[in-house]
């Protein structure tokens, strides 16, 4: 079959959409590299396009429209070049659905997208070139979406400033609809171990329990301050635990009032996806169902969280590079109870 | 005032320059509330947390902090009265009533040719003329080699003075000593070098990144000098009182006195100073109170005769209670005449037999906020009294009252700015000595 057709059209949408391109692929360096196998790199929507006035509200609509056809043109040519043919009808398909679609675009891309429906085993869609967009969604013919299995998402956190990525929490939150609430986790536990919290860093869902035991041999205190999750355990001595539920999402200092260098943090998350990235960055976040989501990163060495989009796939995503800060250092005065900065070096 | 207000404008135009973004937990965008009806969903993640491997903390932590202000004294900027000729005309400064920074440094020691001897604070020589001041930069540097229970600090401060009226600029070794935890399983800790004073508790605001205020009390020259030593610090919990006892002892080669009134980093005499303090806190989660009593006694190292005693009684009170602080201390000091006096402002011809009597409550209330990067604001207020006499003269009692805003930005950043208004009551004519002094204090 020939593409020379496919070329020509492509050639003339390629100002507006080679801006719109860079424009989103300046956005998405960080993203970009998690992307694998055939799947065409310009699929973000929307466009990162700062609006202030009406003006720049028209200019997005329009710089949108061109990118989107250009990414279902492109795709499609990329996917039917690959032998995917089953995503190469699917985005074709939906070019053909765009309202106010060229009619160049139109003639060359229907023959194309009913060739690759059959090569793709199914019937060739009868989308019809006027019909709008809205109403071919319910078109009988559109070949019926596939029940996908939940899969995981996968990466490397970098950053972190001096003690590295190790401990960075990330959560996954859906980004049209509402996420599931998380159940809590069972059998959470910090321990005080050598005048330190073990884990240092501990990420639950909203609502779990977590244990807090004093395996040294002096008695301890845990104390929080972070409204609204705040905290006292009063003292307790070896072997004696205190329970505190944590019932708002949200990162949660803790400390002790006798030993002004102890400092850990339990991270409360609002989402069943969720992870924490060992030493080495690394993070896999498991069950997750297919959809476009909001990813998000905390890291004690980072002033602010590291959002960014994610669409993930039927198989799921691998290979996620995400930076989180590193401009935040522990901090060396830690407040007592009564939020009073404490030198540690004193030693008590 | 107008003065005092474009001040505080510049303060501020420093801090959004200098600031940086950080809060006590690294901040997150709350998530949106959750319906509590919706459904819950196991996760297949759980996590067992995360700790940082062995010997991966960094062993070394380099901190410190900048502090800078403008300050305004009234009259000359010195508690000398003019035409008050009495002798010794020291301690008619002593009022220390035109403190206008952190270090307690006032605004001029200028005794327009009166023979002093030596009982002076440091000054920053800007007289009556409001001014800029660099007042410290701090560096403090903490080595903690991984599973041991030593530490080894220092903390040098940089007192840049650049005016020629003023003390020269110097660098101090606050502080420089190692540490020792030797048992896991008790409170106690052992300390050899030079250190923070162990009498009281303002010392342990001594820092201007720590003082809730910008000036130190009429009295922490008595109180919150660094002394060269050994230390000793021991500390019971009694957990079902929610309280604890403890004991903080040093031997040093001088007492409890600032910098200026001693040298502390020899001994004249070869007698050590002995200084405790007995503390009793309790810990409720609402509320906490910290009661103590201190003492200090040796012989007096401003000079070389062994029979010349310092003798310091003290007690202090702290309480914190849903955002509001009071601090109260009291102190008795005594010291015997002795030889000649040889302190940091120089040699003199002998050590007037001294005492004081003081005492300063302070109020604070800390209003959290979370508004960018307003952290918290607190307003202060402190009153202070002193009473005080070299032997043969009139006695002499001042007071002070001091109102004062704090106002913490990120978490590295403070603004400050109190007003002084110091009173002569008896014994000494009233000198025009007030003072504005503002203060912005980066952390790093």
């Amino acid at each position: 079959m020939s593409m020379s057709r496919l070329g020509i059209i492509a050639a003339r949408l390629a100002p507006i959409a080679i801006g719109a391109a860079c424009i989103a692929a300046s956005t998405l360096a960080v993203a970009a590299p998690a992307r694998i196998g055939r799947e065409w790199l310009g699929d973000e929507m929307p466009l990162p396009l700062a609006v202030k006035t009406p003006q720049d509200l028209a200019v997005k609509a329009v710089a949108e429209k061109q990118y989107l056809i250009f990414n279902l043109l492109a795709g499609g040519k990329l996917a039917w070049d690959a032998g995917d043919y089953a995503a190469a009808a699917t985005k074709w398909e939906t070019l053909l659905r765009v309202p106010g679609l060229d009619p160049e675009i139109d003639r060359v891309i229907r023959p194309l997208a009913s060739a690759a429906r059959e090569r793709a085993g199914g019937q060739a869609a009868a989308t019809s070139p006027s019909a709008p967009a809205r109403a071919a969604v319910v078109e009988p013919a559109a070949p019926p979406r596939p029940r996908l299995e939940n899969v995981a998402v996968s990466g490397t956190i970098a950053g972190g400033g001096a003690s590295g990525p190790g401990g960075a929490v990330v959560w996954l939150k859906r980004a049209n609809g509402e996420t599931p609430r998380p159940a809590p986790a069972k059998g959470k536990v910090i321990s005080q171990r050598g005048k330190t919290f073990v884990p240092h860093v501990l990420a639950v869902p909203v609502g779990t329990k977590v244990s807090f035991r004093n395996e040294d041999t002096i008695y301890h205190n845990v104390f929080s301050l972070t409204k609204p999750n705040d905290f006292d355990t009063g003292l307790y001595k070896q072997g004696g635990t205190y329970d505190q539920t944590f019932k708002k999402p949200g990162a949660v200092q803790l400390l002790c009032n006798i030993h002004s260098s102890m400092l850990g943090y339990v991270y409360v998350v609002d989402s069943p996806y969720y992870a924490q990235a060992d030493g080495a960055g690394a993070f896999t976040i498991k069950g997750v169902p297919p959809g476009d989501y909001e990813l998000e990163v905390w890291h004690e060495g980072a002033s602010t969280t590291t959002k960014e989009r994610v669409n993930v796939g039927a198989d799921g995503v691998r290979g996620l590079a995400v930076r989180v800060g590193g401009d935040r250092r522990a901090p060396e005065f830690v407040p007592d109870k009564s939020g009073k900065p404490r030198q540690s070096h004193l030693g008590y | 005032m107008r003065r005092l207000t474009s001040t505080l404008a510049l303060a501020g135009l420093c801090v959004s320059m200098a600031g940086r973004a950080r809060a006590d937990v690294p901040a997150a965008t709350p998530p949106a509330q959750q319906q509590e009806t919706a459904p819950e969903q196991p996760s297949e993640n759980d996590s067992d947390g995360y700790t940082p491997p062995a010997g991966t903390t960094p062993s070394v932590v380099v901190g410190g902090y900048i502090d800078v202000g403008f300050a305004h004294a009234q009259g000359d900027g010195t508690s000398f009265a003019p035409g008050d000729t009495r002798l010794p005309a020291d301690y008619g400064v002593d009022t220390f009533a035109s403190a206008v920074n952190s270090r307690g440094d006032v605004a001029s020691t200028d005794s327009h040719g009166l023979f002093t001897n030596g009982f002076l604070p440091h000054s920053v020589g800007i007289g009556g003329r409001p001014s800029f001041l660099v007042n410290t930069v701090a560096a403090d540097l903490k080595y903690t080699p991984p599973s041991t229970g030593l530490m080894v600090f220092t903390r040098v401060l940089a007192l840049p003075r650049f005016s020629d009226a003023g003390d020269a600029t110097h660098v101090l070794v606050e502080q420089a000593f190692g540490r020792v935890i030797p048992f896991d399983s008790q409170e106690l800790a052992l300390s050899v070098g030079k250190f923070d004073s162990v009498f009281g508790t303002e010392y342990l605001d001594n820092e201007s990144n720590i003082r809730t205020g910008v000036t130190p009390s009429l009295i922490a020259r008595y109180t919150t000098g660094q002394s060269v030593g050994a230390k000793l610090f021991y500390r019971i919990q009694l957990a079902p009182l929610w309280s604890a006892i403890s004991i903080n002892m040093a031997a040093t080669n001088s007492g409890t006195f600032i910098d200026a009134l001693q040298t502390p980093d020899v001994s004249l005499t070869g007698r050590p100073v002995g200084s405790v303090r007995l503390g009793y806190e309790l810990n409720l989660p609402r509320v906490q109170a910290k009661l103590g009593a201190s003492g200090m006694y040796g012989v007096r190292n401003d000079q070389s005769d062994t029979a010349a005693r310092q003798r310091a009684l003290g007690a202090d009170l702290r309480v914190a209670f849903a955002g509001l602080y009071l601090n109260a201390e009291a102190v008795k000091i005594d010291e015997d005449s002795g030889g000649p006096k040889t302190n940091d402002g120089g040699a003199f011809m002998f050590a007037s037999a001294f005492h004081a009597r003081g005492f300063y409550g302070q109020v604070a209330y800390a209003l959290t906020v979370d508004a960018g990067p307003l952290h918290k604001i607190t307003p202060y207020g402190r009153y202070e009294l002193r009473h005080a006499w070299f032997d043969g003269f009139t006695p002499i009692s001042v007071d002070r009252i001091t109102a004062g805003l704090r106002v913490d930005l990120w978490e590295a950043v403070i603004v400050k700015a109190e007003i002084l208004i110091n009173r002569e009551l008896s014994g000494a004519p009233n000198v025009a000595n007030n003072v504005q002094t503002t203060s912005v204090v980066y952390s790093w």
